[in-house]
């Protein structure tokens, strides 16, 4: 019986082979987005989850109140780690103090690196269970050993096992290889860390962070701590035992700001890391949820296509229908043929689907920054893949069975068989739904374009043309300053050089404790602070709106600030330039205002800022290279002139304009998705609508014919024809506009700096919706409006 | 008896008004006749022949098949009863496109619990008995009209029917075809099958054992 089922189904796809290249080709391109979509939500909730401990896992972060406004950070102070392993034990199985991931350099006989690491406790191999290749967990327990990735291994020994080899790092320290790990997963938060080295080793290299060990300093949140609760505990009764822990530590000075510890679990370090007034607040699990939603729409509009496809081509069929059940079928046994025939129908898709998305593996991997790899061996995937099958071809399927196997083969066999005016208005109804969701999807996708525009044309404040930046990753540069400045500008390939302790395109420090003139006393400050070198504004190009740059020839300038607008307005002061300010026990000066430099999101507001000179407090160099010149030469003078300087350090700058377009990334990503997403939504709609199209302007064929005898013009059946799908659309616009309004301007207050939902972005895309459905029907109405009535009427 | 109708009634209201499509109709068949319903065209010929075969109903009146009562009987015990007692032969033949002739006899057995070899030996038999193993394999639209009527009348007896209901056979065939047709149908009611049909020919009437004549739903003579 099957078997028979199949035969018909699979002659009856050959023999409407037009039919069967719509049906199949939009589930097809339906089902791929699925699956595409399904393999990245997959990665995306997995995330992470490779650890073995993943469930007790925790980062412990610190709520901080000021002005009535709670903010998390996630840099906690030295003493925290021990405080925790000795007074909270049992709570813990481990307690890992780590570094903030950085560049350092590692070397090996003449070879140095630089390269992604963490200086970390002991616990941390086994914590993150990483996949010991070499060694054991227990590799960071001696004070002067190192933990290699794999890929760093290979860098530097071959295939060779490198334990016992002594390498160097930043070109001081000298440890011993104890362990090799398999390069940690591309779906986890500690992806593409090359090396750890123990957390004693930090303060043996850096001398601010052993001022902060040997002071027992409470009160400076440097550094991460991870931990894993022991396996009788909840993070939340921990929660609730550490809540105090820094705030009970802490002089009184301190304690303003009201710290409170909380456990971040590691199931949320990814998808949900916004925090707001003391809740997490999500994150990226809205995307999550955003794109899978599309991908179910997406099947959606697939399926509808197919049950519009399928009833349009019910006159076919009825007389089947009506034969079958005179030869003795029951209704149930034909509901049951058109089942397995939209089973077979969806089974076909879904093969063309697996391979389009084997092909467009690479490419999305691409889009979506992910290195996803198709799971043909994953029993799971199969298994999920047949549920998958069977509940489309069950969606897809089921109406056109019921409608199809209700037919009266009296009727049907007369000849007189018309398909009601039911079945019709059913599918305009799944018309609108599908415009309705195509042009929401549109409207996103232009409000994400607009977005974006907005925020990258946002002024910066600086000039970053032909402006690099290099982290000082070692001690070497220090006191070099001046030597290596003059010499990188009179070699012609530098115009001008500076050093700060942030970044151009982040800030690395805030401080409290600022004091001015009129200050509210309750108000407690928290002032992003950047220590620059003299000639910081040259270099950047800064734009000075009142009183003057920093200058050598002020001795006085080593104790001045320079303020950006936003700190003059968060401080409140008139006539800023003059004005003192007390901080860290000193008193400064104000002598300059700077337009903001956008340091950090570009969807935020630039942070109130306060530069000043200091020397030893730099981590990076700024060069601006010669525009004369061309980049390949100015930057091997460069390399040339600081490795004489700095030797046995790698040469690793980066333009700050690469930099600051990293930005971009994520929300270019959402716009890239969408859009693609969208443009397939469409396309798949407009063959649903062709279809309906079709079988309509078939259905009129008499109806046509009588009007052209009585002479109607082709202009006038051409209108005829698409009136009604213009006014399917158009419901759909309607229905549309206040969903995408509500969806948009829930996304947009994601950004405190956003474009506004304009008027024209609905108009557009109403317009182009009502524009593509006329293309897509005109070409049936067409048809249809220019054939001959006579063999219209001949065919009654 | 074969069956019997007892006062059937059927019926449309239009704008107010009753139509009668089946008016009174009283009438019996025994097995083995073969009878002719003759009629007008709207005369309520196809309908009286639609609700013989159960696959329309009435509004009024008692129809026993077999012993059963009709009015009485479920759609799905009514389908089982035609299913296993009735074959349909068709003016436009009806057979589907997409099957070959030998799948086309073979469907009605599908929908019976027969084994494949059964099915296979009983559509074997047909093909042989009409003289058309040669053409198992065409599709519809590769054979005459009445080579297609032959297959249709092969698929309404590949079942072994008590009753076949032709409703106007050889309308859609010239007379030399329609001729063999008719000649087959006498054939096969010589060999026990009973056999109403519709016509509209005199001559074709006359193949039958008994005549209907039917006007605006009436029996006119018995």
């Amino acid at each position: 019986m099957i078997k028979n089922y199949f035969k018909i189904a699979l002659r009856n796809l050959f023999k409407n082979k037009g039919y069967t290249l719509i049906n199949i080709g939009g589930l097809s391109l339906g089902m791929a987005i699925v699956l595409l979509i399904g393999l990245w939500v997959y990665d995306e909730l997995t995330f992470d989850k490779n650890h073995d401990n993943y469930d007790h896992i925790a980062q412990v972060m610190m709520w901080r109140t000021r002005n009535g406004k709670k903010a998390i950070r996630y840099a906690m102070p030295y003493p925290l780690g021990n405080e925790l392993r000795e007074k909270y034990g049992e709570d813990f199985k481990h307690v890992v103090m780590s570094s903030f991931h950085g560049d350092n350099i590692l070397s090996f006989e003449e070879k140095n690196l630089s390269l992604r690491s963490g200086f970390m406790e002991s616990g941390a191999l086994s914590i993150f269970s990483l996949d010991m290749i070499y060694g054991n967990w227990d590799g960071l327990n001696n004070p002067n050993s190192i933990v290699l990735s794999e890929t760093v291994s290979k860098a530097f020994f071959g295939t060779e096992n490198p334990l016992g080899k002594t390498m160097k790092v930043n070109n001081e320290l000298n440890v011993l290889v104890t362990g090799v790990y398999r390069d940690i997963a591309h779906n986890t938060t500690l992806k593409g860390l090359d090396f750890i080295v123990p957390w004693e080793l930090y303060s043996v290299l850096y001398p601010w962070v052993k001022a902060a060990k040997d002071n027992n300093r409470w009160d400076n949140n440097s550094y991460q701590l991870y931990v894993q609760v022991a396996d009788g505990s909840t993070m939340t009764s921990v929660n609730g035992r550490i809540k105090d822990v820094i705030y009970n530590n802490l002089p009184e000075y301190g304690r303003k700001s009201q710290p409170e510890l909380v456990l971040h679990p590691m199931k949320n370090w990814h998808l949900r890391s916004n925090w707001k007034n003391g809740v997490n607040a999500g994150g990226f699990i809205q995307y999550v949820w955003l794109f899978g939603t599309i991908g179910l729409f997406v099947l959606l509009l697939a399926c509808i296509n197919f049950m519009n496809l399928s009833t349009a081509q019910s006159e076919k069929r009825a007389k089947e229908v009506g034969i079958r059940k005179t030869v003795g079928s029951s209704k149930y046994q034909l509901i049951n043929q058109f089942l397995s025939e939209s089973f077979l129908v969806v089974l076909v898709a879904f093969t063309v689907a697996v391979v389009m998305v084997f092909i467009a593996m690479p490419w999305f991997n691409q889009l979506a920054d992910k290195q996803i790899v198709f799971p043909f061996k994953s029993v799971t995937f199969w298994v999920v893949s047949v549920v998958f099958v069977s509940l489309t071809s069950i969606l897809a399927g089921s109406y056109p069975a019921l409608y199809l196997s209700s037919f009266r083969p009296v009727k049907v066999l007369k000849g007189t068989f018309k398909t009601g005016k039911s079945t019709t208005s059913f599918r305009k109804a799944l018309v609108v739904v599908q415009f309705t969701v195509s042009v929401i999807l549109v409207i996103g996708t232009i409000v994400v374009e607009k977005q974006v525009d907005y925020s990258k044309n946002r002024p910066i404040g600086y000039n970053m043309n032909s402006l690099i930046m290099i982290e000082k990753t070692t001690n070497n540069f220090d006191g070099k300053y001046n030597v290596i400045r003059n010499e990188l500008i009179n070699s012609g390939a530098v115009v001008e050089m500076a050093e700060s302790s942030s970044p151009l395109t982040d800030v690395w420090s805030t401080n409290g404790g600022f004091e001015w003139k009129d200050k509210d006393p309750n108000f407690i400050t928290s002032i992003a602070t950047n220590s620059v070198s003299h000639d910081y504004g040259k270099t950047v190009g800064w734009d000075l709106v009142q009183g003057r740059d920093f200058s050598r020839t002020f001795a006085t300038d080593s104790t001045a600030f320079i303020l950006n607008e936003a700190a003059v307005k968060y401080m409140g002061l008139k006539d800023p330039v003059g004005k003192t300010i007390r901080w860290n026990n000193g008193e400064h000066q104000v002598i300059g205002v700077v337009k903001d430099i956008l340091a950090k999101s570009p969807f935020e507001p630039v942070l109130q800022t306060v530069y000043m000179i200091n020397y030893p407090n730099t981590n990076w160099i700024e060069l601006k290279l010669n525009p004369e010149r061309s980049i390949t030469s100015s930057l091997s003078s460069v390399e040339a002139i600081l490795s004489k300087h700095v030797p046995n350090v790698p040469f690793d700058y980066q333009f700050v304009d690469d930099t600051f377009a990293e930005k971009f990334e994520a929300v270019e990503r959402i716009r890239k998705l969408s859009t693609i997403f969208a443009i397939f939504a469409i396309f798949i709609s407009c063959l649903g609508l062709f279809g309906l199209a079709s079988f309509i302007a078939e259905q009129r064929t008499k109806e046509i014919g009588i009007r052209k005898v009585v002479g109607a013009s082709i202009f006038s059946l051409w209108q005829l024809l698409s009136k009604d799908f213009v006014k399917l659309v158009m419901l759909a616009i309607i229905v549309a506009t206040p969903l995408a309004y509500f969806g948009v301007t829930k996304w947009l207050n994601n950004y405190t700096y956003r474009t506004e939902v304009s008027w024209w972005v609905f108009a557009i895309s109403g317009i182009g919706a009502i524009g593509i459905t006329l293309f897509t029907v005109s070409f049936q109405a067409l048809k249809v409006a220019v054939t001959n009535p006579i063999k219209s009427l001949r065919a009654e | 008896m074969i069956l019997q109708l007892k006062n059937i009634f059927k019926w449309v209201n239009s704008g107010g008004n009753r139509i009668f499509l089946l008016n009174d109709i009283d009438f019996t068949v025994n097995e083995g006749e073969f009878i002719s319903i003759m009629g007008p065209s709207g005369s309520g010929k196809t309908t009286l022949l639609n609700v013989i075969g159960m696959l329309d109903g009435f509004n009024e009146g008692e129809y026993t098949f077999l012993d059963e009562s009709v009015h009485d009987l479920k759609e799905k015990h009514r389908a089982n009863l035609y299913k296993e007692y009735i074959g349909f032969v068709f003016q436009a033949y009806h057979l589907i496109d997409e099957l070959t002739v030998y799948e086309n006899i073979e469907t009605p057995l599908l929908y019976k619990k027969h084994s494949s070899s059964e099915r296979k030996a009983m559509v074997a038999d047909m093909l042989d008995r009409f003289n058309i193993v040669g053409k198992k394999d065409l599709f519809p639209s590769q054979l005459s009209g009445g080579q297609q009527q032959l297959v249709g009348i092969a698929r309404a007896l590949v079942s072994s029917p008590k009753l076949i209901l032709a409703d106007e056979p050889t309308g859609n065939l010239n007379s030399t075809q329609g001729e063999e047709i008719m000649q087959l149908f006498k054939k096969l009611n010589d060999e026990g099958v009973t056999i109403i049909q519709v016509t509209h020919s005199e001559k074709n009437a006359a193949y039958g054992s008994r005549t209907i004549h039917l006007k605006d739903g009436l029996i006119v003579n018995n």
